[in-house]
């Protein structure tokens, strides 16, 4: 935790003293609540279809197994978890750099550049008109570059986030800009400083984004399932969702598709979290 | 070559990535429907301009109205679980007497992971009708089985369900923030007043959370307002068009009936509507400023 301001100390201080065991609990059981939807399906994947669609249920399975994830891996699951992994490495990528560029100049140069401001502003619009409403022109832009049934369909027009431009310019605002003057004079070239100055300074930003931005684009549904239409394109998303049918859900690949699709955020999220649940990030919860 | 120049082309040079992508999938999209929706484009031939006709046919189109007032419907119901529960949980989780509180706030935060899409088929599957956990509990307690596939409110209740999971680790992550930031001689004064922890919270912590608390509800009021991917995931806008909300009868229109021109016009309506509410939210933060 980052908060190291006196009212947490006033806590920490007190802490030993009095625990009530009656908020510990109801703390406990709220956590238990909200978490048990993801126990339960990650325990039912593991149960055999008998005890799946029977009564009584169990908590645990009372016979183990795996054919659900073996019938999926099968169906060349593994395809789709690359695919997924590109568009969310590939796409991570590119958004941290470009974010950081684009925040970094908007921060930087305000004041040899008038006109920052204006400029922020029109990337302000992409928060203030969600990209739901706008998805049909969008898939109608894309079609024409070409990149319908392109992985770089679902990378190019996501990966501008205002949410992460804004993270960029609100850390290098705080940056006096005297400290680049001082680099100018030493000689630097304005990238120079930018890439081996100035942006490891903004890792703990550079951190959350890229937690942010991989979990966006790994879990991104509406504009693949409109632009990838070849099998061999699919994420994990629309494998998933091709499990819901019109005549019902294959329940027993789509529980195992949902909990391999869980696990590679969890794991990313349990080595960064403390950035995440640490910090105060409240600027946005959207790609 | 001037000083002031040359910071003037670095600075498009850093701009430009951003910007050049920023143009192409986003700005020329936003001028695109504007276009488009004043024509009868089908997304594949044809495309006239027809003037207002498609305007004066959304104000007309009792379906439109139908899943544009469900939708709001469904976000008034939900707004007060999506703020109250994490305020409370980050109250639970900031007070002194309460220990576990690290794994406690892992656990919360773990379903804002999850796709909406896979978050919908979680709930989905404990609230199946046929050997759904839910069921399961209400028949074990004497109950008779609910049907939360085919009933228009229950099926709402389950979407509901999981769209307040979705977000609650977040918002209580943004609200732990803010308590942590509050003064302690506030506290200290109160107690000395004799306040107790419920008073404390009434009169003390949820005035001062007051700017957090607009926050968190507005931004549940967009999320909800186009609440999409989760519906696929739980009832895709069924039973009949009972849980079929705004941007899915868009999708309805352009996608699967080939309107596009038709679907543009609804978008561009219901733009403004999302424009109106986030303007007021970037005013009233001063752009997220605050935060």
């Amino acid at each position: 935790m980052g908060n190291k301001n006196r009212f947490s100390n006033h806590n920490r201080r007190k802490q030993k003293k009095d625990t009530n065991i009656v908020l510990t609990s109801i703390n406990l059981t709220c956590a238990f609540l909200i978490v048990f939807p993801i126990i339960w399906l990650l325990s039912s994947s593991f149960k055999p279809s008998s005890e799946l669609f029977a009564y009584p249920l169990s908590l645990f399975p009372e016979e183990f197994t795996i054919d659900h994830y073996i019938k999926v891996i099968e169906n060349g699951f593994f395809r789709y978890i690359y695919n997924s992994f590109f568009l969310a490495v590939v796409g991570t990528l590119i958004t941290v750099a470009i974010s950081s560029m684009c925040g970094y100049a908007l921060a930087i140069y305000r004041h040899n550049v008038k006109y920052t401001n204006i400029i922020f502003g029109v990337f302000l619009l992409g928060t203030l008109i969600p990209g739901e409403t706008l998805t049909i022109s969008q898939f109608t832009v894309i079609s024409e570059l070409g990149l319908y049934n392109n992985i770089w369909g679902v990378i190019f027009p996501v990966v501008t986030t205002t949410t992460g431009i804004f993270l960029y310019r609100q850390f290098y605002l705080t940056v006096p800009t005297s400290f680049v003057e001082a680099a100018r004079i030493d000689g630097a070239g304005e990238f120079y400083i930018f890439s081996k100055i100035m942006l490891p300074l903004s890792k703990s930003v550079t951190i959350t984004l890229c937690l942010f931005s991989f979990m966006w684009r790994w879990n991104d549904y509406i504009l693949p399932l409109l632009v990838l239409s070849d099998q061999k394109n699919y994420t994990i998303q629309i494998a998933i969702k091709n499990f819901i049918g019109a005549n019902g859900v294959d329940w027993n690949s789509i529980l195992a598709g949902s909990v391999i699709s869980i696990i590679p955020i969890t794991i990313l999220f349990l080595i960064l979290q403390k950035y995440i649940t640490g910090i105060n990030i409240s600027s946005g919860d959207k790609g | 070559m001037s000083k002031n120049s040359r910071n003037h082309r670095v600075f498009w040079l850093f701009i430009a990535p951003s910007g050049v992508l920023f143009t192409i999938f986003f700005l020329i999209p936003l001028f695109l429907n504007l276009i488009l929706s004043f024509t009868n484009y089908d997304g594949w031939k044809q495309m006239d301009f027809i003037g207002i006709e498609n305007y004066v046919r959304v104000l007309q189109d009792k379906e439109f109205y139908s899943a544009f007032f469900r939708s709001i419907i469904y976000t008034i119901v939900n707004l007060p679980f999506k703020v109250a529960i994490p305020l409370l949980l980050a109250v639970l989780l900031t007070s002194p007497k309460v220990r576990f509180k690290t794994l406690a706030r892992t656990l919360i935060y773990i379903p804002v992971l999850l796709s909406a899409l896979v978050m919908g088929i979680t709930i989905n599957w404990m609230f199946s009708q046929e050997y759904g956990l839910v069921n399961f509990i209400i028949q074990q307690l004497g109950g008779s089985p609910l049907e939360w596939g085919s009933n228009v409110v229950l099926a709402t209740i389950v979407i509901s369900v999981a769209s307040t999971l979705m977000t609650t680790g977040f918002f209580m992550i943004i609200y732990i923030g803010s308590i942590n930031n509050l003064s302690s001689d506030i506290y200290e004064a109160a107690e000395i007043d004799g306040a107790n922890s419920v008073q404390k919270f009434i009169s003390v912590t949820f005035p001062l959370l007051a700017p957090t608390t607009f926050l968190v509800t507005l931004l549940s009021t967009i999320d909800l307002l186009k609440e999409y991917a989760l519906v696929q995931g739980v009832t895709q806008g069924g039973p009949g068009t009972g849980t079929t909300y705004t941007i899915q009868y868009i999708f309805d229109k352009g996608f699967n009936q080939g309107e596009y021109g038709y679907a543009t016009a609804i978008s561009a309506i219901v733009m403004i509507v999302f424009a109106i509410i986030a303007y007021v939210q970037f005013k009233t933060n001063q752009g997220g400023e605050k935060y």
